[in-house]
């Protein structure tokens, strides 16, 4: 763990970048048609419940990693042996968002770059960023935080000038009940985006001011929630479900509807700024969590010599995991929530809390007969 | 010494990284289309036509004198199984990388909308990357496409910039014909309970639209032209729409802008001219008895362009009678329009759409026959409320004073 901490403006703009990174950009929750805005609200008030298992466990050890605090609740080897797993995970989540950033530089706009061309090149800056810090990626998120929301307003107006929305694209309000749209939401938006908070219980020790952890946090998840919602309602008030649901990238799609005036139009460009800022943001998250995982359970000192040989390790396995967009889209969304994000990202959070609860009750107790 | 490596290594990465030449596209080596032309020929195989810029001859003005000698757009034909296809094997043909990014216009020859149907065609364009869904779909009227590309334009000198530009005018002036992107017709096709339509454009005086001599005359020989609505069902052309019924469907899609209503008065045919200013269309599904039904209600403003005869306009009555010819007629002219997607079992309006909106579990009973079975008997209600807001510049027509 470095010596360094963030403040809790840092913290909020760290999240809501974190949140909207590629979720934004996909037709998230499109599985509900319609309601798929419903889906995402309601996916965030699970993901406030998710939050509060996590800032718990904070709570609990507010100076510790996971990966240390995983060692006292478990004893030390199976500790060792979850911490090793979650910081695994990481890595994992952050080469298959590199995949995601790829991916959609390439079907978008570089058709006839490599893939690999492009993500070493986005890998590079993140190793870099990861080497330099926490504090150096917060600060980087502040910049690149009123940056978005300049484009995201600027877009917003212009759709709606456009004349673009029609509202009637949203109904029929659930027209097969709340089933199909709880199904999304237990299958898909609890665990993106707003399952993947568990990257923030690595970041919470940095934060200066610990007390307002819980405020910034159900904030942050909640603009970025919205945010989100917004954003998928406004994707189908323009293009409609269908064509959602056929397209890669319905923001994309959507931005390129923008006609105004004859000569503002093809603003793709901010499509690409928004895809790379959010998901820069995300992938160095998840691989910054992952770096100081390892450090921690390693007890190397100089955690960022880790930083370019994990690096090159992302690099790869965001290349390999893969042979087709088809393929990667199909594992994050059908395998990996099922494998990997729900026990992550809530059995074993779950479990944890619950043992840590008990023990804090013993040790409570303890004292408080050893006082009498 | 490895101190002042790394420092070098900056700016030699930053050159080497930075200046984005992978698979870079001089603006010299790309051949900008304007317009595709899409055909069948007999062989059934797909005929694209590619209308590229010249941009030499494009720009021109007062010092060419009579312009250049040699046409501003040039157009190469290839033919091929699919649009790929087609697009690959026309390189064969030009000496530049075609370039879709600028394309205006796609042009349907009206035999393969007919026969084969646009599906098929359109999968490639909503696909790739450089080509945009908000580009402007025709259908070549009484022609192939290939005719329609090839006709040179005066004026607006880059025939699909002409195309582009008049149907913009005649919506906004005319209103018997509507600007329809490709992503309209996409979402239209895949709609239950609605059907595309698409603007007729034609080109008069055949072959003689491609040699320059036809924009170097006063009166072109060859000239393209506005005509009519293509109503299109399951995807394939079934029949058009002119005149009053074609406005008819543009009042009901709500997409009139301006346009100019005419009625009689004193038994004079067409004498009052009303110019409508803006307009709203309010479509609102019902079930009446079990039975689907469609309630249109159209609120107009506008204007009195014209009187050829004589009426008292300061008299607040005599507006009141006028507004109720104008009521009148637009109703006539709605249920033209709606006659005449009854007629040919093609729900272009979306009714069938809007009733899935607002009547989920009713929708599922009539959704499988809703073209064929409930659409044709559906009974629509027209109900038009107009507003003559002014007069322009006179009240009295001085008709009513001569002697």
């Amino acid at each position: 763990m470095e010596k360094a901490k963030i403040d809790a403006v840092q913290l909020f703009v760290l999240i809501v970048l974190f949140e909207l990174g590629s979720a934004m950009l996909i037709p998230l929750a499109i599985d509900a048609d319609e309601n798929a805005w419903l889906a995402i609200l309601l996916g965030m008030a699970f993901g406030f419940f998710l939050f509060l298992i996590y800032h718990a466990l904070y709570k609990y050890y507010p100076d510790m990693l996971p990966t240390q605090y995983m060692q006292k609740i478990l004893g030390k080897y199976i500790g060792w042996a979850l911490g090793f797993a979650y910081s695994i995970y990481f890595m994992y989540a952050s080469a298959r968002v590199l995949r995601d950033f790829g991916e959609m530089l390439l079907s978008v706009a570089y058709r006839e770059t490599p893939l690999f061309i492009v993500n070493l090149l986005l890998m590079f800056l993140i190793m870099y960023t990861v080497y330099q810090g926490i504090e150096v990626l917060a600060r980087t998120g502040e910049i690149l935080f009123s940056l978005l929301y300049l484009f995201a307003i600027t877009g917003f107006i212009l759709i709606v000038a456009s004349g673009l929305i029609d509202i009637t694209h949203l109904k029929p309000v659930l027209e097969e009940g709340i089933l199909p749209v709880l199904k999304v939401v237990v299958t898909e938006t609890i665990y993106v985006p707003f399952g993947e908070m568990i990257v923030f219980t690595m970041i919470f020790p940095y934060l200066n001011n610990p007390k307002v952890a819980r405020k910034i946090g159900i904030s942050a998840i909640a603009l970025s929630g919205i945010n989100l919602t917004i954003v998928m309602a406004v994707n189908i008030t323009v293009l409609g479900v269908d064509l959602t649901k056929r397209s890669q990238f319905p923001l994309l799609t959507t931005i390129q509807s923008i006609q105004i005036a004859n000569f503002l139009e093809r603003l793709d460009v901010f499509f690409v700024l928004a895809l790379i800022m959010t998901i820069f943001i995300k992938i160095t998250l998840y691989f910054y969590a992952g770096v100081i995982g390892m450090g921690n359970l390693f007890k190397v000192e100089k955690v960022n010599q880790l930083v370019y040989p994990l690096g090159l390790v992302v690099l790869l396995i965001s290349v390999s995991i893969a042979s087709s967009i088809s393929e990667h889209i199909k594992e994050g969304l059908k395998v990996v929530p099922i494998l990997l994000h729900l026990p992550f990202q809530i059995i074993i959070p779950l479990i944890l809390l619950g043992i840590a609860f008990l023990k804090s009750k013993k040790k409570s107790k303890g004292s408080s007969a050893s006082d009498a | 010494m490895i101190r002042k490596l790394q420092k070098l290594l900056v700016p030699v990465l930053s050159v080497l990284l930075l200046s984005g030449c992978w698979s870079k596209k001089e603006l010299n080596d790309l051949a900008l289309v304007s317009a595709i032309g899409l055909d069948k020929n007999e062989k059934g195989k797909y005929v694209g036509s590619f209308q590229i810029v010249n941009p030499g001859n494009v720009v021109g003005g007062e010092n060419t004198g009579g312009g250049s000698k040699s046409p501003p757009v040039t157009v190469y034909t290839a033919e091929g199984n699919n649009l790929v296809g087609v697009s690959r094997n026309a390189s064969a043909h030009v000496s530049r990388i075609l370039y879709y990014a600028h394309t205006n216009i796609v042009v349907i020859g009206e035999e393969i909308a007919r026969e084969e149907g646009i599906m098929k065609l359109l999968d490639a364009l909503d696909r790739d990357p450089n080509f945009r869904i908000t580009t402007t779909i025709v259908i070549a009227h009484d022609a192939t496409a290939e005719q329609l590309i090839n006709t040179l334009t005066p004026i607006d000198k880059i025939p699909a910039n002409k195309i582009l530009k008049m149907l913009r005018s005649t919506e906004k002036s005319s209103g018997e014909h509507l600007e329809i992107k490709t992503s309209d017709v996409l979402e239209a096709l895949v709609t239950k309970g609605k059907e595309p339509v698409v603007t007729g454009i034609r080109a008069t005086g055949g072959k003689i639209g491609m040699e320059m001599e036809n924009i170097q005359r006063t009166e072109p020989s060859s000239a393209i032209e506005a005509n009519g609505i293509a109503i299109f069902k399951a995807g394939k052309l079934i029949d058009w729409a002119h005149g009053r019924s074609a406005r008819g469907i543009v009042w009901v899609l709500n997409r009139i802008k301006e346009a100019d209503v005419s009625v009689d008065w004193n038994n004079e045919k067409d004498s009052i001219v009303f110019e409508v200013i803006r307009q709203n269309t309010k479509v609102t599904p019902i079930i009446k008895n079990g039975d689907p039904e469609i309630n249109i209600h159209v609120e107009v403003e506008g204007d009195i362009g014209e009187m050829q005869t004589a009426a008292d306009l300061n008299n607040p009555e005599t507006i009141k009678k006028i507004e109720e010819k104008i009521n009148k007629q637009i109703k006539n002219e709605v249920e033209k329009g709606i006659a005449k997607a009854q007629e040919n079992k093609s729900d272009i309006f979306g009714f069938g759409d809007s009733f899935h909106n607002n009547y989920p579990n009713e929708w599922k009973k009539y959704e499988n026959e809703w073209n064929d079975t409930y659409f044709p008997e559906l009974k629509v209600n027209v109900t038009v409320q107009s507003f003559i807001r002014r007069t322009g510049l006179r009240t009295k027509p001085f008709l009513s004073n001569t002697k």
